[in-house]
């Protein structure tokens, strides 16, 4: 038994991203083939990763990434009911990733990289340099839907993947 | 300014009747007609999408086209060049949107639970057990 760290993405890290398992191919190959190449050279999103030591032996249990995101609408027309709407685009924080190693799932991993990540978006949106409205997530299945569910964020589309948001405003009071 | 007011269909009809006549056809080639005004309403379109201003230039003055859709085209354009992560909704989810920010404020327990677990100092990760690999 161990207790997992977090620990930003970075290269010192890149053995242990194949040893991975999920049971979404997108979730399992992101880690490999784009994370460090997102948050080094592209700048598109950061990383965090939650590492395990047994024997010596540092393994990934679960990761997540954030990055900033612009929410918009596809069309130009106007909705003359939503004119109490923000003026789009909408900034906010896109959990774009979150995943549990499919050997340590049910052990209440999955939640505490949730805080994590809300906690991190909590915490610029109060007192960093930037101001924002939204946390934003796509969920990739029904189950992910339930768990983001639980947490207040709410479904905007019916289809897979599921994109969901949480209004920052009432907890930033 | 050349700002689009909103005209009566016997209005339209005329304007239309006369784009005819400049663009040198028929009145029986109403097909025709609209596929001119849909290639120059395109390229118009375009240029506000792609976020320039479309101007009438002549000898001593310059006209610009302002209409709101064009406006919000170039809006939009200006946006997407700051924000690098576009999520773009449709108007479905657009409702929806505005129906939760508009909904007020009513925690989940799961969400009450995190952020006290976040406000605590001595906050840790739960202990994890990987499966035995030889079992």
């Amino acid at each position: 038994m161990s207790t997992p760290r977090i620990e930003t993405l970075a290269r010192k890290h890149r053995a242990l991203l194949r040893g991975f398992r999920n049971q979404e191919a997108s979730l399992e190959e992101y880690l490999p083939r784009f994370a460090l190449r997102h948050a080094e050279k592209d700048l598109l999103s950061r990383t965090y990763v939650a590492l395990t030591q047994e024997g010596g032996v540092d393994r990934i249990a679960g990761y997540f990434s954030l990055a900033t995101v612009s929410v918009e609408r596809a069309s130009v027309e106007e909705i003359p009911a939503l004119s109490k709407l923000p003026k789009f685009p909408i900034p906010g924080v896109l959990l774009a990733r979150l995943a549990v190693d499919t050997r340590v799932q049910g052990q209440g991993l999955g939640r505490h990289l949730f805080e994590e990540a809300l906690g991190f978006t909590l915490s610029l949106a109060t007192s960093g340099p930037v101001a924002f409205r939204l946390f934003v997530t796509d969920a990739v299945s029904e189950d992910a839907v339930r768990f983001y569910e639980r947490f207040g964020l709410s479904r905007l589309s019916k289809a897979l993947p599921a994109r969901m948001v949480l209004d920052l405003e009432p907890l930033l009071g | 300014m050349s700002r689009f007011q909103a005209k009566t269909n016997a209005v339209l009809d005329a304007e239309l009747d006369g784009l005819r006549q400049q663009l040198g056809l028929r009145a029986n080639q109403k097909a025709d007609l609209l596929r001119e005004l849909t290639t120059l309403a395109a390229w118009v379109v375009r240029q506000a999408a792609e976020g320039r201003a479309v101007v009438a230039r002549g000898e001593d003055d310059v006209r610009e086209l302002e209409h709101p859709v064009i406006e919000r085209l170039r809006q939009r354009h200006r946006h997407a060049i700051a924000q690098p992560t576009r999520l773009e909704l449709d108007d479905d989810e657009t409702r929806r949107l505005g129906e939760i920010l508009d909904g007020g404020f009513h925690p989940s327990r799961a969400l009450l639970a995190s952020l006290g677990r976040l406000a605590d100092p001595k906050r840790k990760a739960p202990d994890l057990t990987w499966p035995d690999p030889s079992a």
